[in-house]
């Protein structure tokens, strides 16, 4: 875990989950630019799990093991699987899906900041 | 492509996987995942200190579990599941919700459920009665 690109992911879900809001509050599914964002969230993501993934590789280790790494695979099914459900029926609905998949991404990733403490 | 069901009058079948359903589906989902794993971990890395717990959450994820799946069918017999699925979900937040308020110390350890699913910010408390509203909403006469 990297804070700073921490902080970027938390931003970056939070814009993809008021984006998801808007179009369904403007009863619009998700446009080709948004459905791009929400793409974009999913690699930084998968790129935060795999620097945290190489530095557990390389010997650190955070006071909750086990949680730890069920949060950092977690966490990169979240946007793919709401993604596809989001596209299998588009409709206003398919905003908030993205949206709440987002809002999901954004609590784990805090979650992550407060669990990445090192093991006394 | 295979056509869209219909009533005899026309009218489209409601399905429980259509529309908003899709976003309780995907909460469920989420919760589902959450729950499961969770329990998981818990009950293979610190099952002595508190089984009951570690143990209801399992349970909880489980019932997460058969609910995502059977609102994601739609069908009417998953329908079916779906109503005990939910009714056994509400029950249990409810009566895990109530012993954890009055009897703390048999919950050393938070279970998904405990005080309403505070710790989920009550989520917990809410998805089972959107669930039947949402079963009640998409019936079939």
């Amino acid at each position: 875990m990297i804070d700073a690109l921490a902080y970027v992911v938390i931003a970056l879900a939070a814009v993809a989950a008021i984006w998801g809001v808007v179009t369904a509050v403007a009863n619009k599914p998700p446009g080709k630019a948004q459905l791009l964002f929400a793409a974009a969230v999913e690699v930084v993501t998968v790129i935060q799990s795999i620097i945290a993934a190489a530095k557990l590789a390389a010997g650190f280790r955070p006071v909750e093991l086990a949680t730890t790494i069920g949060y950092l695979i977690g966490i990169v099914i979240l946007i793919p699987i709401a993604w596809l459900w989001a596209n299998a029926e588009r409709n206003r609905f398919s905003g908030i899906v993205l949206a709440v998949a987002a809002l999901a991404v954004l609590a784990m990733t805090l979650r992550l900041v407060v669990l990445w403490a090192p093991a006394a | 492509m295979t056509p869209v069901p219909t009533e005899p009058t026309g009218s489209t079948v409601r399905r429980t996987n259509s529309g908003a359903g899709r976003v309780l589906v995907a909460v469920y989902g989420i919760f589902a995942l959450a729950a499961t794993a969770r329990a998981t971990v818990q009950l293979l890395t610190k099952f002595e200190q508190a089984p009951l717990s570690y143990l209801l959450s399992l349970l909880a994820g489980l019932i997460y579990i058969v609910a995502t799946i059977t609102l994601a069918r739609g069908t009417r017999a998953s329908r079916r599941l779906a109503l005990i699925a939910i009714i056994i979900e509400l029950v249990g937040v409810l009566t895990i919700g109530t012993l954890s308020v009055v009897y703390p110390e048999a919950f050393p350890r938070a279970t998904v459920w405990s005080v309403y699913g505070i710790g989920y910010g009550f989520v917990p408390l809410l998805l089972p009665i959107l669930g039947l509203s949402w079963l009640w909403h998409t019936r079939t006469h």
